[in-house]
């Protein structure tokens, strides 16, 4: 239900923007597409961990760890540059099992534990790179954010991918069920012998990587690494997801519904500016979107179970 | 159940038709407003500028863009649109400028969040035949291809004018010490260069016994400064030379009693100095003003289009400001300006 919606929705704001633009110019918004990506990739774990029940506050400051850590172990440590984004993808991922080490095994809430370590990787980040940027990163590193093929920017086609393969897995997969019965219930999960805990663990995991991925893009389109990097994500992300028709309690949502949900958000963004509607004006409209989506969403719902 | 269900869901779905007309004939509207005001521009020859803060809804950019509406409204024929991020952010500044290529104004002029992540951007508003000014923070020359940078104060004539300053309100063979921000921090350590150069060949007598971190934090350069203050009982005067650091070593030399007896000087705004200039702990604050700035920029911008601001010459004229220096790329707003208990209730930033 909720994606038709979005897809209506997204069909309206397409027109719009060719109103907008006088052309319906698809190369420009998939151009437009790389502003957005670094939040994009954030929001794929993401939905699997609120369908979950759970929440991650951390990712955005997880970019920002990652970016500092590709520039030291590039600038500092001398490293490859590409090695240096493996050892950013490990750091990621362990940043983000350590998380749902925490909040599975000790069982800590997600909010809180994620609160917490928001604050912590921000402040390793400024800690480490005391708080200078780091540029000049090699050409070769720009393919990531910079490039295209087939005048599609490599990025999107990054996203392209993982939003496929976290689809596929989440509802074609035992692993994807079991998150969504999570979700659902999750004391009935443990019962019936799914794996809570370890499950749980590679979903925050996932969050790092994906966070760790997000920050490589980044550095590589900004050629600058900042230990602000990222400061917000994680709120845009959960939007997204939440548009995107997941529920908060859990066990409801899906990948291609967050991917509508981002999809509309860049898109209602795109032809604000063009309109010149000034950027708190942008964040007002975005929020009654939310708003407004999730109230029909839920007054259709409640009409159609009557 | 089924007809009832297929009812509610008319309702609903009818609620949601309205909503999307609603939202479309809005949009709609502004499109056709937008159109009018384009044919408006071609027949008086507007010129659009887009002017990019920081950050939008602080005083000191709120400074910057009353100055430049002044300018604008002088020159008549600029349609100057002054929007950015609601955050401090490269990110938005870089997704806000690349959009607005698509619209292609005549001129951007940025103040910019990081030198590098924001070349690319006007790099490509450049390719794009847009015209590309920095100001109040400067892009990475080169990667930018950004033509002029409106300075507000060079790092030498803000560390000369404190330093004179102080030798003025203390003798120049006084003891003195720095709070800074974070030894890190660039700005901070390209002042304090130049203060201390003014030192060595200016006031070869004064003495600097220490210089302190305060990290951006109020509290902690009012600890610095306390501790300052018990180490050396010598000590005549401090520079605080931070907007966060001053108001937090005033506070300290009010608050143990050394008013008019150890001067402070520093950088920072008049409205979070104003009380200590008015009680006299502060004598001058000594900073650049945000008003004539953003005047500036407006000038600059139109003797960029209409060729009077060019490569190789020394300078132009730019309203009310009169004749302004040209260093190389760089606009110099000109020497820092001083606020004192006289004049500090004319500015409101």
């Amino acid at each position: 239900m909720r994606e038709r919606l979005l897809l209506v929705f997204i069909l309206i704001m397409v027109c719009l923007n060719g109103l907008v633009e006088r052309t319906i110019n698809l190369s420009g918004l998939l151009d437009m597409s790389r502003h957005f990506i670094e939040v994009w990739l954030l929001a794929i774990p993401m939905t699997l961990i609120i369908i979950s029940g759970g929440i991650d506050l951390s990712v955005g400051s997880m970019v920002g760890l990652c970016v500092i850590v590709l520039a030291i172990g590039w600038a500092k440590l001398k490293l490859n540059i590409w090695l240096s984004a493996l050892v950013t993808l490990l750091i990621g991922m362990l940043a983000g099992a350590l998380n749902g080490a925490v909040i599975a095994y000790i069982s800590v809430p997600p909010l809180i534990v994620t609160l917490a370590t928001m604050a912590v990787y921000r402040g390793l980040a400024y800690g480490i790179s005391q708080a200078k940027p780091f540029s000049g990163f090699p050409d070769a590193f720009l393919v990531l954010g910079q490039h295209y093929i087939f005048g599609i920017p490599v990025q999107l086609l990054i996203f392209a991918f993982l939003a496929s393969l976290t689809s596929f897995v989440a509802s074609k997969t035992v692993f994807g069920r079991y998150v969504y019965a999570i979700g659902q219930n999750e004391t009935a999960a443990l019962f019936t012998g799914i794996p809570v805990r370890a499950l749980k663990l590679s979903l925050y995991a996932y969050s790092g990587v994906c966070a760790a991925l997000s920050a490589l893009i980044l550095v590589s389109r900004t050629s600058t690494a900042r230990a602000d990097a990222g400061i917000g994500y994680e709120l845009d992300a959960i939007a997204a997801v939440l548009l995107g028709g997941a529920s908060i309690s859990g066990g409801e949502g899906s990948i291609l519904g967050t991917s509508l949900g981002l999809l509309l958000i860049a898109l209602v963004r795109r032809i604000l500016t063009l309109q010149l509607v000034r950027t708190e004006g942008q964040t007002m409209v975005i929020g009654a979107l939310l708003i407004v989506s999730v109230a029909i969403d839920q007054m259709l719902r409640r009409r159609g179970r009557r | 159940m089924k007809p009832k269900t297929a009812k509610g869901t008319t309702l609903a779905m009818r609620l949601f038709l309205v909503m999307c007309l609603f939202i479309t004939a809005l949009l709609i509207g502004c499109t056709r407003k937008e159109v009018k005001e384009t044919a408006q521009q071609q027949a008086g020859k507007t010129i659009t500028l887009l002017m990019v803060p920081k950050i939008k809804g602080i005083d000191y950019f709120n400074a910057c863009e009353r100055g430049a509406m002044e300018a604008a409204k002088e020159i008549g024929n600029i349609k100057l649109i002054y929007e950015g991020p609601t955050e401090a952010k490269v990110e938005s500044q870089i997704q806000l400028i690349e959009t607005w290529i698509l619209r292609k104004p005549d001129v951007i002029a940025v103040s910019c969040n990081d030198p590098v992540a924001i070349a690319g951007s006007l790099r490509k508003a450049r390719e794009a035949g847009i015209r590309v000014l920095t100001w109040d923070a400067d892009a990475d020359p080169k990667r930018s291809k950004r033509e002029f940078f409106c300075n507000q104060a060079t790092f030498q004539d803000v560390g000369y004018s404190l330093v004179d300053e102080m030798a003025m309100q203390v003798g120049s063979d006084a003891s003195v010490a720095i709070v800074t921000s974070s030894l890190t921090a660039p700005n901070q350590n390209e002042w304090m260069k130049w203060m201390k150069k003014r030192m060595r060949e200016k006031y070869p007598k004064m003495k600097l016994l220490t210089i302190q971190p305060s990290e951006e934090d109020q509290q902690l350069a009012y600890q610095k400064t306390q501790e300052i203050l018990r180490a050396y009982p010598n000590v005549k005067g401090v520079f605080a030379i931070s907007s966060v650091a001053f108001p937090g070593a005033a506070q300290a030399v009010r608050d143990m009693g050394k008013r008019g007896k150890v001067a402070v000087v520093g950088l920072s705004t008049p409205n979070v100095m104003r009380p200590f200039v008015k009680d006299g702990t502060v004598k001058t604050v000594i900073l650049w003003n945000p008003v004539d700035l953003g005047y500036l920029v407006v000038y600059a911008a139109k003797a960029l289009l209409d060729g009077q601001l060019k490569a190789g010459i020394k300078k132009f004229k730019a309203g009310r400001l009169g004749e302004v220096e040209v260093r190389g790329d760089e606009i110099i707003l000109g020497p820092p300006v001083k606020f004192t208990k006289e004049n500090i209730d004319k500015f409101h930033f």
